[in-house]
Formats: C-alpha cells, sequence, structure tokens
C-alpha cells in the first residue's frame, strides 16, 4: 500500500515536473538569449487553452487544437517580439517588465472580454479517456499521454539544440549576441525565432494543461510565479537548468502535500532563496552571468 | 552580455549631479501649494476626490521608497511589498490592541518596515542584479504566505493574528493630538504632509556623502569596493531606509481603508509599484511620485469603461514604447521644446525610429 | 499561487490586478456623483438608489454580472424601473474581489451616493471589510448577494444587514444526516483551506459527528492548487466510503475532474456544498461529475412554477438558464421592493423593521429572514447529477423544509 502510494506520487511529480518543462523552457530561453523577463509568458500559456477551447468549438476536433493553438500563439507571441518587444533591445531591461506586464493586464482582460469570466475546461477526446493499469497502481491515461507528449518535445529539442544548426546560432547567439552579429547572421531574426519557439511550447502546454485542468482567466498568474521559481532554480537561459528544476518542483509539488500542504509554497520560496544564496547562476546557470 | 552589464550601462549614462535641480524644485512647491488649495475645492465641489488623491499620496509614498532604492543605489526591488504590508499589519494590529495614537503607530510601521527590509536585505545583499530582486521575490512570497495561512497565529497558539484570507478589518482611524484625522480632509493633509517631508528627507539624503556613495554604487560597484567602502554595509543601510518609507506608506493605508488585508504582500502590489517607478521615470524621485498618479488616475478613471485592463495594459505597453524615460521624460522633453511643431516633429521622428527598429 | 480573499475561491487572480475604483473623474459616472454631491441621489425623495458593490472584472466578474442580472431583472423588467412610484437608479464600482477596494467603494456610496440599498459583495472577505461602514453609518440596507461567513452575524451583528443569500452553516451541515442515512457513516473531509472552506468542513464534520458519523481525516489543499493528485492520493488512503468537501469555482472544477480521473469515483462517492457542483462549474465538469451529491438552497432544475416562471424569464431577458447568483440577485431586488412598499416612513430603520421576518416570493422556494439574525430561512436542495440530453445538470433528490441554522448569539 505504501509502496503504490509512494511509486504512484513519484509518477505524479514526473509528469508535473515534465509540464512544468513545456512552460519553463521557453521563459529560460528567451531570459537567457535577450535578457527579456517575460511576464506574459503565463498569457501565453492561457492563450493556448482558449485557442484550444475555440477550436474544438469550432471543429469538433481535439487533435486540431493539439496541432493548430500551439502554432497560433507562436504567431502571436511572434508579433508581440517583432511589434513591441524589438524595438527595446538594447535598453535597460526592466522595460521588458514594463512591456510585459503591460501584456499581461492586456491579455488578462482581453480573454475575460471574449471568452468570459467563468471556469471552462476541454473535454478531453475519448480516445484518451480512462485509465491505464500499471501493475502497481492505476494512472489516467490522458495524464501519461500529458506525460509522453512533454518527454518527446523536451527530448527533440535538447537534440535539436545540440546538433542542428540553429541551435548552435542560438546557443552561440545566448554566449555573445554581438560577435554572432558581426559574423554575419541576422541575430534579430534569431531572437524572434527564439521567442516564437518559446510560445509555441507554452501554447502546447496550455491546450495540453486546459484538457487536464480548469480553465479561467487567472490561471496565467497562477502559473508563472512557478515559472520564475524554476528558472531561477534551474539556472537562468540553461535548458538543462529548466529541465532539472521543473522535475524538482514536480516532485515538490507532489510529495509535499503529504507532509505540509501549507507549507508547500514556502517550501518553493525558501528553495528559490537558498539556490539563489548559495549559487545565483541557478544549478546549470552561468556563473559568469552573476 | 551579462544583465547586471547592461544594467550598469543603461544606469551610467546621463543622470544629473544634483537630485532635483533648482526648477524642480520651484516645480514642486508650486504643485505643493495646489494640493494644499485643492483640498478645500473639493470640498465644496466633490468631497471624495480627496480620497482619491490621498490614495495617490500613499502610493507616491511607496513609489519614493522604490526609487530611492532603486534610481539610486540601483537595487531592484520585486519584494517591496513585503515592507508596505509588514508595515500595515503592523499599524492595523496595533491600532486593535493598543492605540490610534498616530504617534505610535505611524513610527511603528516604518520601524516594522525598516526591520523587514533589513531583514531581507542582509541576506540578499551578496546577490546582485536580477538575482537581487529574485531573492526579494522570494522573500515577500514567504511573507505573504505566512500571513495568508496565519502562520503567526499558529506559532503563538493564538486564534488568529493576520487573520488569514480576510485579513484585519473595521481598522479605526488614526488619531493625532487626540483629534481624530477620520475625515477625508485631515486624512488628505496628513498624507500630503509626510509625503512631502519624505521627499525632503529623500532629497536630503541623496544629495547627502551617503547618497553620493550610493550612486557611486549603482554606476560601479567593484570601484567603490576598491576605494575602501563597505559596499554591502551601504546597500543594506539604503534597502533598509526604503523598507522604513515603504512600511510608512502601508501604516497610512490600512487606516485610510479600514483594512490591512494579504493583497498588501502579493508580489502583483511589488508588480504595480514598479510600474509606477518606471513610467515616471526612474531615478527623478519626482517622477515615480508622478507615475503614482498617474496609476491610481488611469485605474480609477478606466475602471467605468467595461474592460478596463484592457486599455490600462495598452497605456502601459504604448509608454513603455515611445516614452521611455516615462513622465519625466516626457515632461523634460516638453520642457525643453516648447514650440508644438518641434514636438510634433518629434513624434513623428520617434515613430519614424519605431519604425526603423522593428522593420530593418 | 492565487490571489486570496474569496469566498468564492481561486482566483486570481487572480488575480491579481484590482485596485480600488472611485467615482472622481469617470465621464459616465459623472452625470451621477455631480447629482450626489449637490444633495440629489437617494436620499432625495423621487427615487430609490441601489449601489452594486461587486467585482466586474476577473475570474468573479461573471458571479457579479449574474447578481446584477437578477436583481434588474426583478427591479427593471418586472416593476418596470419604479418601487412604490420612485425610479430606480444605478450605481456600480468593481471592488476585484479587493476588501480595501470594498471598504472604500462602500463609504463612497454612503457618503457620497447616499444609497438606499447596497447589494454584494460576492466575497466574504470583502464583506467583513464592508461591515464596520455600513453598521456605523444607517444609511442604507445592506443586501449580501453572495458572502455566506456566518461570522457576519456572529461578530457584532448590524440590523442593516440582511442576506438574500446563504450562511456557510447551511450549505454545509445539513447535508451531514442525509448522508449518514443514505451514503456512508463515514466520511474523509476535503477542503480549500481558507476560510469558506474551513468553516463549511466544520460545521459538517460538528453536525456528522453529532449524528454517530464518523470522520475519518481531514485533507485541506491550498487555495488555488490546481493539481490534486496528491491530496486525492490522501483521500483514497483514508479507505472512507463517502467525501465530503468544499471547493469552488476552477478549484471545484480541477478537483472533480481529477477526482474522477483517478477514479476515486468508484470506490468513494462525493458529495459537497453546493458550489462545489452548481450550474457554473457543471459545463467543465462534464461527465466527471455524474452521481455526486450536493447542497444548496437553488437549483435552476428544480421543477416548481415559481422556478419555471424565473428561469424563463431570465432565459428570454438574458439568453443563459440562471444560476444561484442569479436567484440571490433577483431576491434582493424582490427585499428592495418589499422595505419599500411596506415601510411605515422613508427612513432607513422603518424599512429595517418592514423586512425582518418577512417572507419574500424566492424562486428558490420558501424564503423568511429570521427576525433575530436576518439570515434566511429557506428551503435547501440536495442534489445529485445526472446526465441529460443537454449534458449534465443537477437533479433535486430531496429538499429539506426551511432550514434556520443557528443564531450565534445574534439577536435583533
Amino acid at each position: 500500500m505504501v509502496l503504490e502510494g509512494v511509486a504512484r506520487t513519484a509518477l505524479l511529480g514526473i509528469e508535473m515536473g515534465m509540464t512544468l518543462v513545456l512552460i519553463t523552457v521557453g521563459l529560460t530561453l528567451i531570459f537567457g538569449m535577450m535578457d527579456v523577463i517575460n511576464f506574459a509568458h503565463g498569457s501565453l500559456y492561457m492563450l493556448g487553452a482558449y485557442f484550444g477551447l475555440a477550436i474544438v468549438s469550432v471543429t469538433g476536433n481535439w487533435w486540431a487544437a493539439l496541432l493548430l493553438a500551439p502554432l497560433l500563439v507562436g504567431l502571436l507571441g511572434g508579433m508581440i517580439e517583432y511589434f513591441s518587444i524589438r524595438p527595446l533591445y538594447g535598453r535597460n531591461p526592466l522595460y521588458h517588465i514594463l512591456l510585459t506586464f503591460g501584456f499581461a493586464i492586456m491579455l488578462h482582460g482581453l480573454v475575460t472580454e471574449i471568452w468570459g469570466g467563468q471556469v471552462q475546461n476541454i473535454a478531453t477526446p475519448a480516445v484518451l479517456e480512462g485509465s491505464v493499469d500499471l501493475v502497481l497502481f492505476s494512472y489516467p491515461l490522458f495524464r501519461l499521454f500529458l506525460l509522453g507528449v512533454s518527454v518527446v518535445v523536451t527530448l527533440a529539442l535538447w537534440i535539436a539544440i545540440r546538433r542542428s544548426d540553429f541551435g548552435i546560432v542560438m546557443r552561440a547567439s545566448a554566449h555573445d549576441s554581438e560577435m554572432v552579429g558581426a559574423l554575419g547572421t541576422d541575430v534579430n531574426r534569431v531572437f524572434t525565432a527564439v521567442f516564437i519557439l518559446g510560445a509555441v511550447l507554452a501554447g502546447l502546454a496550455g491546450v495540453l494543461l486546459g484538457t487536464a485542468r480548469a480553465v479561467d482567466p487567472g490561471m496565467a498568474a497562477s502559473v508563472i510565479i512557478q515559472a520564475f521559481a524554476i528558472v531561477v532554480i534551474g539556472g537562468m537561459g540553461s535548458y538543462r537548468g529548466a529541465v532539472v528544476g521543473a522535475f524538482i518542483v514536480g516532485m515538490l509539488n507532489a510529495f509535499g502535500p503529504m507532509f505540509a500542504p501549507e507549507f508547500t509554497d514556502a517550501l518553493l520560496y525558501l528553495l528559490m532563496a537558498a539556490v539563489l544564496l548559495v549559487k545565483p547562476a541557478g544549478l546549470f546557470g552561468n556563473p559568469e552571468a552573476a | 552580455m551579462s544583465v547586471k552589464d547592461v544594467l550598469g550601462r543603461h544606469f551610467s549614462a546621463h543622470r544629473q549631479t544634483d537630485v532635483l535641480s533648482g526648477r524642480v524644485r520651484l516645480g514642486l512647491v508650486v504643485a505643493g501649494v495646489i494640493a494644499v488649495l485643492f483640498a478645500p475645492f473639493a470640498q465644496m465641489v466633490h468631497p471624495f476626490w480627496m480620497d482619491l488623491v490621498t490614495h495617490m499620496f500613499i502610493f507616491a509614498l511607496f513609489a519614493l521608497s522604490l526609487d530611492f532604492v532603486f534610481g539610486y543605489a540601483g537595487l531592484l526591488s520585486f519584494g517591496h511589498a513585503a515592507m508596505f504590508g509588514a508595515g500595515g499589519y503592523a499599524a492595523a494590529l496595533l491600532i486593535q490592541e493598543v492605540t490610534a495614537s498616530a504617534l505610535l503607530v505611524l513610527p511603528a510601521a516604518v520601524i516594522v518596515g525598516a526591520l523587514v527590509a533589513a531583514l531581507i536585505g542582509w541576506l540578499s545583499v551578496s546577490a546582485r542584479g536580477i538575482y537581487f530582486a529574485m531573492l526579494t521575490l522570494a522573500f515577500a512570497q514567504l511573507f505573504y504566505t505566512i500571513a495568508f495561512n496565519d502562520i503567526p497565529a499558529m506559532l503563538l497558539g493564538v486564534e488568529s493574528v493576520t487573520n488569514g484570507d480576510n485579513g484585519l478589518v473595521g481598522i479605526t482611524s488614526l488619531t493625532l493630538f487626540g483629534m481624530d484625522t477620520g475625515s477625508l480632509m485631515s486624512y488628505y493633509y496628513l498624507s500630503l504632509g509626510i509625503l512631502a517631508g519624505m521627499l525632503t528627507l529623500v532629497t536630503r539624503l541623496a544629495n547627502s556623502p551617503f547618497g553620493r556613495v550610493l550612486q557611486a554604487i549603482r554606476e560601479n560597484e567593484d570601484r567603490v569596493a576598491f576605494i575602501g567602502y563597505n559596499v554591502d554595509r551601504y546597500k543594506v543601510v539604503a534597502f533598509t531606509i526604503s523598507g522604513g518609507m515603504a512600511g510608512l506608506a502601508g501604516g497610512l493605508w490600512v487606516p485610510v481603508n479600514s483594512t490591512a488585508t494579504t493583497s498588501m504582500l502579493h508580489w502583483t502590489t511589488s508588480g504595480e509599484l514598479i510600474v509606477m517607478t518606471l513610467l515616471g521615470g526612474m531615478g527623478t524621485l519626482w517622477g515615480p511620485i508622478a507615475g503614482a498618479f498617474l496609476v491610481v488616475f488611469l485605474e480609477d478613471t478606466l475602471s467605468s469603461i467595461g474592460n478596463w485592463e484592457i486599455y490600462l495594459g495598452i497605456v502601459y505597453i504604448v509608454i513603455v514604447i515611445f516614452a521611455p524615460r516615462g513622465l519625466s521624460g516626457l515632461f523634460q522633453t516638453v520642457r525643453a521644446n516648447p514650440n508644438p511643431k518641434v514636438l510634433l516633429g518629434k513624434v513623428r521622428s520617434a515613430l519614424a525610429t519605431y519604425r526603423k527598429k522593428v522593420f530593418v | 499561487m492565487r490571489m486570496p480573499s474569496e469566498s468564492m475561491p481561486s482566483e486570481k487572480r487572480s488575480k491579481r490586478y484590482n485596485r480600488r475604483k472611485f467615482l472622481a473623474g469617470s465621464a459616465t459616472l459623472a452625470g451621477v456623483s455631480v447629482a450626489g454631491c449637490l444633495g440629489g441621489g437617494g436620499g432625495d425623495s423621487d427615487s430609490i438608489k441601489v449601489g452594486f458593490v461587486l467585482p466586474f472584472s476577473g475570474t468573479y466578474s461573471f458571479l457579479g454580472e449574474s447578481i446584477v442580472n437578477g436583481v434588474k431583472l426583478r427591479l427593471d423588467q418586472q416593476l418596470g424601473g419604479e418601487i412604490d412610484g420612485k425610479t430606480v437608479e444605478y450605481v456600480r464600482q468593481d471592488t476585484g474581489a479587493d476588501p480595501a477596494t470594498g471598504a472604500s467603494i462602500t463609504q463612497e456610496f454612503l457618503q457620497s451616493e447616499n444609497v438606499d440599498f447596497i447589494v454584494g459583495p460576492v466575497s466574504s472577505a470583502v464583506a467583513s471589510a464592508m461591515k464596520p461602514e455600513i453598521a456605523s453609518s444607517g444609511s442604507a440596507i445592506w443586501l449580501n448577494a453572495n458572502a455566506g461567513n456566518y461570522k457576519l452575524v456572529e461578530d457584532s451583528c448590524t440590523q442593516y444587514h440582511f442576506r438574500t443569500s446563504f450562511n456557510t452553516w447551511q450549505t454545509s451541515a445539513p447535508l451531514a444526516s442525509y448522508v449518514n442515512d443514505n451514503i456512508a457513516d463515514n466520511v474523509v473531509l476535503s477542503y480549500a483551506n481558507y476560510t469558506f472552506g474551513q468553516q463549511s468542513k466544520n460545521l459538517f464534520r460538528e453536525e456528522f459527528e453529532s449524528t454517530g458519523g464518523t470522520v475519518v481525516d481531514e485533507i485541506g489543499a491550498p487555495l488555488g492548487t490546481s493539481d490534486y493528485s496528491s491530496f486525492l492520493q490522501e483521500i483514497e488512503n483514508s479507505g472512507a466510503d463517502a467525501v465530503f468537501s468544499f471547493f469552488a469555482g476552477s478549484d471545484a472544477v480541477n478537483y472533480i475532474n481529477q477526482f474522477s480521473s483517478f477514479g476515486l469515483n468508484e470506490s468513494m462517492t462525493q458529495t459537497g456544498s453546493g458550489f462545489l457542483l452548481s450550474a457554473d462549474t457543471l459545463a467543465a465538469q462534464g461527465t466527471s461529475a455524474t452521481g455526486m451529491y450536493s447542497l444548496l438552497h437553488y437549483t435552476p432544475t428544480k421543477q416548481t412554477d415559481r422556478n419555471q416562471a424565473f428561469v424563463d424569464a431570465y432565459s428570454e431577458q438574458y439568453d443563459m438558464t440562471p444560476n444561484v447568483y442569479a436567484c440571490q440577485g433577483y431576491d434582493s431586488g424582490l427585499a428592495a421592493e418589499m422595505a419599500i412598499n411596506e415601510a411605515d416612513g422613508t427612513d432607513t430603520d422603518s424599512r429595517v423593521s418592514a423586512l425582518a421576518g418577512q417572507e419574500l416570493d424566492s424562486p428558490r422556494g420558501y424564503f423568511r429572514f429570521k427576525s433575530e439574525t436576518h439570515d434566511p430561512v429557506m428551503d435547501m436542495d440536495i442534489r445529485e447529477v445526472v446526465e441529460t440530453d443537454d449534458g449534465v445538470q443537477n437533479e433535486v433528490v430531496e429538499t429539506l423544509s426551511r432550514v434556520e441554522g443557528p443564531t450565534w448569539g445574534c439577536s435583533l
């Protein structure tokens, strides 16, 4: 009994962690590369859920939503980057806070205006309903699917960053964008691409979690602080850090309630503070940046 | 490209050597006179305007506290809500349990705010730039969690201290020398007086040798350390002073609204404060005050229009792209170019710059 | 992590971007406010002024709008915008679910707008902040259209407070004997860990144990939790046959959906306070909620003539079925009507006397303001969620007649 409980909670932690990865990767890459603190990242996540809701109600097809909603969010993210963040490059990064905060507020109002403030949910596609028997315990099929998608996407991205040409350019730009620019690459294009990538991932998380969980305008604010905590713990700008950090926080969220439910939140902040005090650059962050 | 470098680069460019030039001081005095005369005017026409402006004064004080530590010492804080809330709750508890005398409650709020800031500052001072900011955020959220779950009550074994998500309500107004300050007008003058006093104090501080060292630290910390100053100590002291002011703002806020709630400690309060400071123009002291006025005013007027958040967000976005030095920058531009045609030209060139930056 | 202080929780909320709103300078309300300042407004014998102190932004905006719709259905559509020959005027301000804002708005409505009635709020935390103002002013009647915290009546109750909604005892304790008789004699309690959730589970527990039941365990989750998996694990470990819960809003949707997806609904029966499974959450909960029980004072599918008339009128006017908030708003309209019509004079105290102990013809069923507390004495419905052609809906399985609840030492 105890073993089953622990095993299931562990799987839970992994699943929660991996879904957080999708949200956090974009945030950390954007920060690492462009020094942009994107407060609107939670809003992009939220829009993924709402776009998904809209696509499902129009087409009746959940898979269409899974495919299209993240792309739409990516498009929107690209437009935001192109028209409002790009003109601010080279300026004090704090202005990005103001800008993205403004977007977060605006998008919150827009979503409430268009879709209303009441709670909604994207219906799970019939083929993914039900549970799976995993020897020790049973687990909802959809959540396993969620886990699977997150793992596949994370791995694919990892390989892409390590191996592809774009990945190399991306990492180089993160390290020294001026140099990369001097060598002839249009760094602005790279930045836009990274932003779009982050937005697509956040949108994907939105569709997936909008199915597993409730959809309401407050979901943006509820996710952004956790995302920032993970970025800090893992190291700003580090892909590996985002994955490990998300994993740690996922485990914390899974096991915390067993021991001290009121303090799970507090533990997260304490962990965040501890990392910042001991190794400000985070677990995998670049110490030079500290 | 480290964040610290970027931050440093942008701060060292063009700051005045003396805080609050003569012209600005004159302007502030004029503004002060208008403020004093506004109250009786409002009393006749629409008394509740005084309430709105009182809120502006209190938030201006809050913004001033952030600008002091941020614009002058270069310490970005995402956690100022912690001091604001701590001062507020302290004031609430004092008024409820002990006394409503302003002479005791307000200094207590200052001390509590300062202590919280000293603690957070001392723990965080080893971190730089954005990491310092994140640390303040983490600590502030801890305070929020503590208040929301009423952990002091748990620890002390009493039924309630912060009263969790309901907060403390029914807080009566402050008394000053036995007089109740509960009326709209007396609160107005009390807040105005305190704001004016704090502004003077901060200006003095910023111009003092202490303030100069802070500005030097903002420009280039390492160099200041090499000269022999204990940079960390200066930072903590600056942060403590800032925290005291934030606590004072909280202590004023609570009796005006007769409530002390956990929203005072939430990160969105810190966020709004940063918006006010940036919108007003950081580092100018009077800019953030104007920024606070603007934000409070906007949130008020826009709320009667359908979904006000949409418009508020758009205003922030437009200002940050086209008027990055905020209100103070706008004011200086207008001042320097009183000719409307020249101004129009400036607007056009701003748009052209935008087009160039985006579409290149 | 969410914005707090909600009897209807989650939020955000956000929440998050709330600020107090005042009338000063607002274009649309300028006319009204100047009139108010120049001595016109509610104290005027020609008009009745109703002030809405409700959330109009963020997660609770739907609840706020529903309440307003209910009030206006009665006062505007059915009474033609007049009570006793006087025109009804409205003012509204957005609390954003922030207690400080709510307190300021109340102050302004009382002092500057001279309202006759204050309708609202949604959140009990806001209500606590509003109460001292209203009690000391005595110039308006407070029609509490949703805040159920029983402490509003327990701590220094005020005669100006009339609850057209419910109190937390009524939406939790009365379910206890039904559960004990029909479902199981042992339960585990799960709740959102803040005032509303704590009160509900404590009151249920008291009642349940007094009828001989056993409470196996209590599991509290932080307000705004989006993933209850670990808590559900503990609920399952408790081994109880039934669960009593309090969650509302998006928390309720997440909790119920996850409860079912983890298969707990096969071995345990889920019951709860009505907000767990109410009209505004069922759409998002879908078939996950089937077979679950809840207790609430209003169910739109209740088959009575009075309710049908209300549902038809509301649907025609607003193109959607009413929910419990709309009904509470409607009853506030009825209360305002009665207070004006039945009062001996035009001062607030005589209106209070006219309302205390009176019955309202409410769509929910029987309704009377209890004289000692001004809390409602009303029928409570026990509902079960069933699948119909229109999706999942609540079906009333039993109605508890004239549920009162304690007076908590209040005696008005």
